[in-house]
């Protein structure tokens, strides 16, 4: 066993530079580990590796849905790419996709927060039933909040009719903002519960602590809560991100990517050129293209959220 | 017939998996035929849930066809595959379907799929059966509608009804707006002065619905803006060489006149036209509430107005409503665009003999009639258009309808046109969006979606 210290430690001697560099872990890894771990890297080989390698080699081919490069079809090199570099439309529906789940995180959290730190202060019978109607919103079927959100804010909806412009479409003058607060209204039930959880975790005496100095509310937010919520709010992001990364259906009820491009996210997109316009090969890249923005919040998320020494 | 969308999650990388791997069975165009003695089962796919103005009149049809066909053939059995979901679904499904080793026998499909299904080599030619068995009724087929699966010289799809389009009108509120009935505009002027002196005798109507936007998916602007286009000076979508047009004189006219209607308020409003319910049906609903003058929609319009369809039920239709051709743009006829269900044998059928005998069913007089009637279409014997149980069933849309056929084009089948029709509905879009858009940057607008998706090699430019 590696000798345990510090460098600013008592034990002195000329090993002590190599000791400490030396890797705490090696003398845990045992040769028959392997054999152990075969099952789990059998399993991520069939179900993960060999997929995502068949989707990455199928962008690079010229595979339609029919036609004649459905049935005699091959690989096509960059071609893809290159005209994926080239697509206007593409690089507008990352934009979109940009700004759709930015939107969407922003919103996550600050209503989350917002719900779960005055739901800590409301009166038990009010939790109960203000908690459960949010997280009614989450578990929602992404189609049935997508023909909610279009019943309500299209013209004579419901979102009108409250504020008096009873004859303005919202959705069709404002899609992409109007299809971000359905997706923010249908996941800050997950968001209010998980941040609730955390603030409930948050210790009385270091707030009471710092009211005892005079801190100010934003203060003891800034420097007390925040802090302490780090690791929950990390987790909130990346998941909204993701599930929004994925949200197809609530989009897809809503407006089908219209008007125009408005609210064209990529899954939406790769939909479109994989089953409308018959291109299944171009459909898979675009799809690739999510699953490396999904790893890209992966690693972010793994970097940000390891403890620090 | 009716547009139902449904929406399915984008599992673009399993779909295409799963279709890939149903393919490595490999296309073979064996065909045998069965021994007269043998028991056998053919199957036919359709669409469930949106050929028929409703699915319980669907089922009905499909099980009297089922029913009928195997008393006659006895031998044979027939198994029915309903495919679940919108237009849109639909046609993934069945290319899906036909990706695998056993796909169905049968298939009712668009006819703007045709070309592409032929092209993958699924289906069979179908000459040999049209000039025997078939020919009493195809022979009755206008040459127009017996082209509709001709390619290459051999016709590989018979259509089992069209969808054209015309001029409704609301009798009353033409009245009002000082408007001589019957009414039947010469040109595209006509129309646009007869929707101000609707605008200006009932502020609250919609004076003109002309469909805009991409929410109907193709078929939208089939039932729209493709017909104004037909009937300008540069029709042509596709080129014989098959580019697409992009930039042309007549599709600066179509869009200069949704500009003009947009602009002045005479279109209806985008909550209606960019609705995910139905679009191409609303007008409708409207005109049975009194709320629309005039729309240049699709001949199902008619019988969605009958008890049987009740799209809503409106007995007063037809003395309510009016039928106009809708004119080209300085007149000297009508124009309409033209797209029908066909059938098609798979190329991989074990029984040809008995699948089309199965065709040879379902396209006798009584059930080209029935479906005809239930899914809003314009039966393509011609001699049915003025039959009672046709003409009757919504008089006077059904025979006026059946008359404006002659005057109809077909639209093209190609996977191009898919992306194509996807930009002309983002150009008619963005005007009912934003009226100060002019046609000109709406059809630049088109030019450049279409170039950025096809390449520069697949569009062209026409005077």
């Amino acid at each position: 066993m590696t000798v345990m210290t510090s460098p600013e430690g008592t034990v002195a001697g000329p090993d002590l530079e190599r000791l400490w560099k030396t890797r705490r872990d090696r003398d845990r890894f045992q040769w028959s580990s392997l054999a152990l771990m075969t099952p789990a890297f059998g399993l991520l080989i069939i179900l993960f590796l060999i997929p995502m390698g068949y989707a990455v080699y199928l962008g690079l081919t010229n595979l339609t849905l029919v036609g004649p490069d459905s049935v005699k079809w091959g690989f096509t090199g960059l071609q893809n790419l290159s005209r994926l570099r080239q697509d206007s439309t593409f690089w507008t529906s990352l934009w979109v996709t940009g700004g759709f789940i930015g939107g969407s995180i922003v919103g996550v959290l600050v209503a989350g927060y917002w719900l779960a730190s005055l739901l800590m202060r409301a009166r038990p019978w009010m939790r109960i039933v203000v908690g459960g109607v949010v997280v009614v919103s989450w578990m929602m079927p992404a189609v049935t909040a997508g023909m909610t959100w279009y019943a309500s804010t299209t013209q004579g909806g419901a979102l009108g009719t409250l504020i008096g412009m009873r004859n303005t479409n919202f959705l069709d003058s404002w899609p992409l903002v109007i299809v971000t607060l359905a997706n923010i209204w249908s996941m800050t039930g997950f968001s209010m519960l998980v941040i609730g959880a955390a603030l409930r975790n948050i210790p009385s005496e270091a707030i009471e602590a710092a009211m005892v100095e005079n801190a100010s509310a934003w203060q003891r937010f800034r420097s007390i809560v925040l802090p302490l919520l780090r690791p929950t709010m990390i987790a909130v992001v990346l998941l909204t991100a993701l599930l929004s990364l994925a949200n197809f259906g609530l989009i897809y009820i809503m407006t089908q990517g219209g008007p125009g491009n408005a609210t064209n996210i990529l899954p939406l997109y790769s939909y479109q050129q994989a089953f409308s316009f018959n291109n299944l090969a171009y459909g898979a890249l675009i799809g690739n293209v999510m699953v490396l923005l999904a790893t890209v919040f992966g690693v972010l998320y793994v970097r940000v959220a390891a403890p620090r020494s | 017939m009716r547009l139902l969308r449904g929406a399915k999650a984008p599992r673009v990388i399993a779909a295409t998996a799963l279709a890939t791997v149903a393919m490595t069975a490999g296309i073979s165009a064996t065909v045998s035929t069965a021994s007269a003695s043998s028991k056998v089962t053919i199957s036919v796919a359709y669409a469930a849930d949106t050929t028929f103005d409703t699915i319980p009149l669907g089922t009905k049809w499909w099980g009297a066809v089922k029913k009928e066909f195997q008393q006659k053939y006895p031998n044979v059995t027939l198994k029915l595959i309903p495919v679940p979901g919108g237009e849109p679904d639909f046609l993934t499904k069945l290319a899906l379907l036909f990706k695998q080793s056993n796909p169905p026998d049968v298939v009712q499909f668009p006819s703007t799929e045709i070309a592409l299904y032929q092209s993958s080599g699924y289906l069979l030619s179908l000459d040999k059966y049209l000039s025997g068995s078939g020919k009493t009724w195809f022979s009755q087929y206008p040459t127009v509608i017996q082209n509709e699966g001709k390619i290459g010289g051999k016709i590989y799809a018979v259509s089992a009804g069209e969808n054209n389009n015309g001029i409704y009108y609301d009798k009353a509120i033409l009245q009002k707006a000082g408007i001589p009935l019957p009414w039947q505009p010469k040109t595209w002027a006509d129309i646009i002065t007869a929707a101000k002196a609707i605008k200006k005798a009932e502020p609250k109507v919609i004076p003109l619905w002309v469909d805009a936007g991409t929410s109907a998916g193709p078929n939208g602007a089939g039932y729209g803006i493709l017909n104004l286009l037909a009937g300008s000076a540069t029709p042509t979508i596709q080129t014989a060489s098959g580019k697409m047009v992009v930039s042309s004189k007549g599709l600066l006219q179509t869009l200069d006149f949704y500009h003009t209607v947009f602009a002045d308020g005479l279109g209806a409003p985008t909550s209606q036209l960019f609705s995910e319910n139905n679009a191409p049906n609303i007008p409708s609903t409207d005109f049975a509430k009194g709320t629309l003058g005039i729309a240049v929609a699709a001949n199902f319009i008619g019988g969605n107005w009958t008890k049987m369809v009740s799209f809503p039920y409106w007995p007063k239709a037809s003395t309510a409503m009016g039928v106009a051709g809708l004119p080209k743009i300085n007149g000297g006829g009508y124009a309409s665009t033209l797209s029908g269900w066909d059938f098609g044998i798979s190329s991989k059928t074990k029984d040809a003999e008995a699948a089309f005998n199965l065709i040879n069913v379902m396209q006798e007089s009584k059930n080209m009639i029935d479906a005809a009637n239930w899914a809003g279409w314009v039966p393509p014997v011609k001699s049915y258009w003025s039959i009672p149980t046709y003409a009757n069933f919504a008089a006077p849309f059904n025979e006026e309808f059946g008359k404006l056929l002659a005057s109809s084009s077909e639209l093209p089948t190609s996977a191009n046109y898919s992306v194509w029709v996807q930009a002309i509905e983002q150009a008619s879009g963005a005007i009912a969006q934003s009226p100060s858009t002019s046609g000109a940057a709406a059809m630049s607008q088109m030019k450049s979606y279409v170039t950025n998706q096809l390449g520069p090699s697949a569009v062209t430019t026409l005077p």
